[in-house]
């Protein structure tokens, strides 16, 4: 089992002069913490204009600003957008591929598609079209970054015979992973040999289902990059306290503000009925689970809130549902002090994770080697 | 925490809708055809026009809905209405304007039993071979007239409709009332195509502001559904966290 945090990098109003430089510094002093204390990873998603839930639109520069300031913690560029609207595909493996340098070959390679009209709505991309252009980048991504050079003829994008450079530090390429949010998104990472990033909170019983199926499906991929990148990242929230109630109740606080945040959002599926979507993504279970920030409810099972011992437990219940590694959500809207979010990183790190295997990688991934050809 | 609106219903409640009270029977009809027409509005005037308990959406949406009810109750009515997209907490809901329709009876059925602001107008659901259009005139007027451009087939499944909040007064809630108005629908056939506002008159509607700038998307469906019995209503100057009043549907 390996732990990693992750960053949407909410900024809530008021937004004066210092409110986003503060979410930033903040997240840094975390990273860097976690980094020390032994967390193997640290995700930061692409968003645009969704005000307050996530002011993390150029997430390569933050990234790099972690990998800059740590020495082993590995960096997941993730989600990067791959509609063309958004990023020009050979702008992804630019960026991406300057971050793999940077870091050191640190990188892990996020991918997915958006899951708001708000975004795609800003853009004007045509949520019809979002899966067909995903799939058409993330088959291009490996060539652009292992091929001296690339050209390409398709409905997403086209170009000439080009060298894309520079190429990245680890080789082949660093690991891919797709966001998994809609129903069968799953499949898709399973049937082109990518790593399932789960973004859905709590429900251990409903994602063992779909990490079997991606286990089975994938034996048979037909890998879209130079290897298979068979591991299970799912997302959950952390708040770790002594005191299980306190634990338990910031935790909740920081859990229903995140969702009331999330659910203010025009999700694609609700703005404009389209196949593409056949969900609305985590919205609907992140409103059922949390109606508001004050919500007093018990803590769903799946989520890493509580004392140490709880959140053993809960790790335990998806490590046994075949997750491979977990990143928390350590805040949302500042709602959780500065102080109180390392304090939860240093109880965890010294009590919850020594009760976990993480040396021994997972039986079946195929990791990219750092450096050299 | 999210933007909420700033309306104070106060000096409405005069003309606001006044119903019988919450325990309303509920109607069921089959056949029901129901165009909408969705745009982002320009959002200079948004918060002015919701009320305090509830949020707008991101981005802020208009949703213009024309649907004929073949049957019912009172006999067969079509009912245009103009909502505003928000959140109940974190609920979906559109925050109904004003409706308009052609039926006395159902007028009068729909104010008191739902709270819908409803007044008067020749309200028209038609079909052309390139397009699906709605329209209301009233006084000579067009108020409205919106359309969904070439429709193609798609999948009852793949259509989101958002339950109405109307704001009224109700006997024990003289001080107004957001009513929750959340039908269940049953598809039987859908399309899809690009929406139009070919006219829109913004003070027949209470929407002095709403700036239909960016097209989203237009539906037509055709489905077994109604108005259901009443199961919420919320303070209209609380959050909708603490001001949802859960109502005894039993029975």
């Amino acid at each position: 089992m390996k732990f990693g945090i992750f960053y949407e990098l909410s900024v809530p109003r008021p937004w004066d002069g210092e409110a986003e430089r503060s979410v930033y510094m903040n997240a840094l002093e975390q990273v860097r913490l976690a980094d020390e204390l032994g967390f193997d990873q640290v995700w930061c998603v692409e968003h645009h204009f969704l005000e307050e839930y996530s002011h993390s639109s150029a997430p390569e520069l933050f990234l790099t600003a972690c990998a800059m300031q740590t020495k082993r913690i590995r960096v997941g560029h993730g989600i990067v957008v791959c509609v063309p609207q958004f990023n020009h595909p050979v702008r992804i493996a630019e960026r991406a591929a300057v971050l793999d340098i940077l870091s050191g070959g640190r990188l892990e390679m996020g991918t997915g598609r958006s899951a708001t009209w708000t975004e795609l709505g800003g853009f004007q991309a045509d949520p019809d079209d979002t899966k067909k252009t995903w799939d058409e980048i993330v088959r291009c991504l490996p060539k652009m970054w292992t091929q001296e050079r690339f050209s390409h003829r398709g409905e997403a994008f086209s170009m000439p015979s080009r060298a894309i450079l520079p190429k990245p530090y680890q080789k082949p390429h660093p690991p891919m992973w797709v966001a998994v949010t809609s129903p069968g998104t799953e499949l898709d990472a399973a049937d082109r040999g990518l790593g399932s990033l789960g973004l859905t909170f709590g429900g251990v019983a409903e994602q063992e289902k779909k990490i079997t199926e991606y286990r089975r499906r994938i034996k048979q991929c037909d890998p879209v990059g130079a290897f298979v990148n068979e591991q299970v990242n799912t997302v959950n929230f952390l708040y770790c306290h002594e005191d299980g109630e306190i634990g338990a109740n910031t935790g909740r606080r920081l859990a229903g503000t995140f969702n009331y945040m999330a659910s203010q959002l025009l999700a694609a599926r609700e703005a404009y009925p389209t196949r593409s979507y056949p969900s609305q993504g985590l919205l609907p279970q992140l409103r059922q689970e949390s109606a508001s920030p004050a919500d007093g409810g018990k803590v769903p099972d799946g989520l890493c809130i509580g004392d140490p011992e709880r959140i053993i437990g809960v790790v335990k219940n998806w490590e046994s549902a075949g997750v491979d590694r977990i990143n928390f959500l350590l805040n949302a809207a500042e709602t959780v002090p500065q102080q109180q979010v390392l304090d939860s990183l240093r109880l965890f790190a010294s009590e919850v994770m020594p009760r976990f295997d993480r040396a021994t990688p997972p039986a079946s991934v195929a990791t990219a080697a750092a450096g050299g050809n | 925490m999210p933007y909420s609106g700033t309306l104070d219903v106060a000096p409405l409640l005069a003309d606001a809708p006044r119903m019988d009270g919450f325990d309303t029977e509920a109607w069921e009809i089959a056949g029901v055809e129901i165009l909408q027409v969705t745009f982002e509005i320009d959002d200079t005037q948004m918060l002015s026009l919701l009320p305090k308990a509830l949020h707008p959406t991101i981005p802020q949406i208009v949703i213009f809905t024309v649907a004929r009810y073949p049957e019912g109750p009172v006999g067969a009515f079509t009912l245009a209405q103009v909502r505003l997209g928000c959140r109940a907490a974190a609920l979906p809901r559109g925050f109904l304007l004003r409706a308009y329709c052609d039926s006395p009876a159902a007028r009068d059925a729909l104010a008191r039993q739902w709270g819908f602001d409803c007044a008067a107008g020749d309200v028209r659901l038609q079909r052309y071979h390139d397009r699906i259009s709605g329209s209301v005139t009233a006084d000579g007027r067009d108020l409205l007239r919106v359309s969904l451009i070439d429709p193609e087939p798609i999948s009852g499944g793949d259509i989101q409709y958002v339950a109405n909040m109307h704001l009224a007064v109700a006997p024990g809630d003289e001080r107004g009332v957001l009513v929750q108005v959340d039908p269940e629908y049953r598809f039987q056939r859908a399309e899809r195509g690009r929406p139009e506002v070919a006219a829109f008159d913004r003070a027949a509607w209470n929407a002095a502001g709403v700036d239909p700038v960016w097209p989203i998307v237009a539906s037509y469906t055709v489905c077994d559904t109604g108005f259901p019995r009443i199961r919420y209503v919320l303070d209209p100057d609380k959050p909708a966290i603490v001001g949802t009043r859960k109502l005894d549907v039993g029975g």
